[in-house]
């Protein structure tokens, strides 16, 4: 069986991330799509607990079958939690991932096999080595049991609760979160030389004459109201 | 005006800052619940491993005359039913087989939940679907979920294998002579149970297969 010491530290940081996000009102959404069955076990787990007296949090199951990407567009809110099982090839989970930033969402991805995402693929990665699938299968059940279990220990801190990420505004006269690399935003339309983006559930007008044209659904990086890739 | 037993209860105020020694702790929580999972996974195969056979054998026999596998189960034990139909169809490797989750159709569920009650809400869809030669597999972590001992009543008048998945100490499925074979995880933790049951539910169906090879070649 699968060791556990490589991820214990991912899965502390990533329960005091959802306990954080939870607690300022998250919903968490639920994503498997080769295993739909561990995404609806995640959800039920956190919505209806098996020890009497935790709180029930908000947490959904993307449906089986649909569009994952079109489906957490039109749902998320900023602050809110993304949870992916699923291989490093899942094409639908990567696309989701990489506009986490651009929606506002701390994303926790899980998943097993030699082929890791790369770096900075989720906010939280929680990778194991092994390929064999029933292992893997195994051994995410125990994950997302861990999860809850620690989120609701983070719970006892209150002090901790605070959620970080959230104090960060640009008060400064240099903007610190897009200074240099911009902001990372979905094209929702696009018109000649301008477009209309959406970056943490709100819209602006901006200039795309220096790049390629963007097609709704992309993403590119806004820096003073230009994209600059 | 501090209390002298405040060095009891550090963080009882909500002033605790710095999350360094709560990580540390939660990584080493985390280590240790699933030492505690790897234990219980190794005594339960172990324990059960002769059982775990036998019902194999049973179901391969109903596989090859056309028998079908119905899971079913509640909540967490809802989706490892659904696990299991995934797994049958879809297999990584070996044959793939006729299986079905009884979850899986919302429209069934709640028709049935709502006209005739949530108790029977897998006991009709096998009186729907299932004939003599068929397996009834159900998951519950308590062994008391009533829905399942009345689809397990319903299975075994039908002619149905009866394969109960419990924990704790088996619960009223352990001693229901309507579940024929009961794999009992004896863990008191919910969550404890449910990983032991996937694996139990993993050798289950490795060995199935291994009784289908050997089947065919004989």
């Amino acid at each position: 069986m699968t060791e556990i010491a490589a991820v214990a530290e991912d899965m502390g940081r990533a329960s005091l991330a959802l306990a954080r996000r939870f607690n300022s009102g998250a919903t968490m959404w639920c994503t498997s799509p080769s295993w739909p069955f561990h995404a609806s076990h995640v959800a039920v787990e956190f919505v209806h607990p098996v020890i009497v007296g935790k709180r029930a949090l908000a947490a959904v199951t993307v449906p089986i079958g649909a569009d994952v990407v079109a489906t957490l567009r039109a749902n998320v809110r900023p602050g809110d939690i993304v949870v992916a099982l699923a291989g490093s090839d899942d094409p639908q989970v990567t696309d989701a991932m990489r506009r986490g930033e651009a929606w506002g969402v701390e994303t926790v991805w899980i998943g097993a096999g030699s082929d890791r995402p790369a770096s900075g693929s989720a906010d939280h990665v929680i990778w194991l080595d092994t390929d064999d699938p029933l292992e893997a299968s195994e051994c995410f059940v125990r994950i997302y049991h861990l999860l809850w279990e620690l989120t609701h220990v983070v719970f006892e801190h209150p002090g901790l609760l605070k959620d970080v990420a959230q104090d960060v505004v640009c008060t400064e006269e240099v903007c610190i979160t897009c200074s240099d690399e911009g902001r990372l935003t979905e094209v929702v339309s696009v018109e000649g030389d301008e477009a209309v983006v959406r970056a943490l559930g709100v819209e602006e007008r901006i200039d795309v004459s220096l790049i390629d044209p963007p097609r709704p659904g992309d993403l590119v990086l806004v820096h003073a109201g230009f994209a600059i890739r | 005006m501090k209390e002298s037993t405040d060095f009891l209860y550090p963080f009882i105020e909500g002033d605790e800052t710095d999350a360094g020694s709560l990580l540390v702790d939660l990584a080493k929580s985390a280590e240790e619940k699933w030492a505690v999972s790897t234990e219980l996974r190794v005594a339960t195969l172990t324990r059960c491993d002769e059982q775990l056979r036998t019902i194999a054998g049973l179901m391969a026999e109903r596989f090859v005359a056309g028998g079908r596998l119905f899971a079913f189960g509640n909540g967490g034990s809802a989706t490892d039913a659904d696990g299991v139909a995934q797994l049958y169809t879809r297999p990584p490797s070996g044959r793939a087989l006729p299986s079905r989750s009884l979850v899986e159709d919302r429209a069934v569920i709640t028709a049935l939940g709502n006209d005739v009650g949530y108790d029977k809400i897998f006991s009709r869809q096998i009186i729907a679907h299932a004939r003599a030669g068929d397996m009834a597999l159900g998951y519950s972590t308590s062994g008391n979920s009533e829905n399942l001992l009345v689809a397990f009543a319903e299975a075994t008048k039908r002619g149905l294998l009866t394969i109960g998945f419990a924990g704790i100490d088996g619960g009223r499925m352990g001693v229901d002579p309507n579940v024929e074979h009961c794999v009992i995880v004896r863990s008191q933790s919910v969550h404890r149970v449910q990983e032991s049951q996937a694996s139990a539910t993993h050798v289950l169906w490795a060995y199935v297969q291994e009784a289908l090879a050997s089947a065919i070649r004989v």
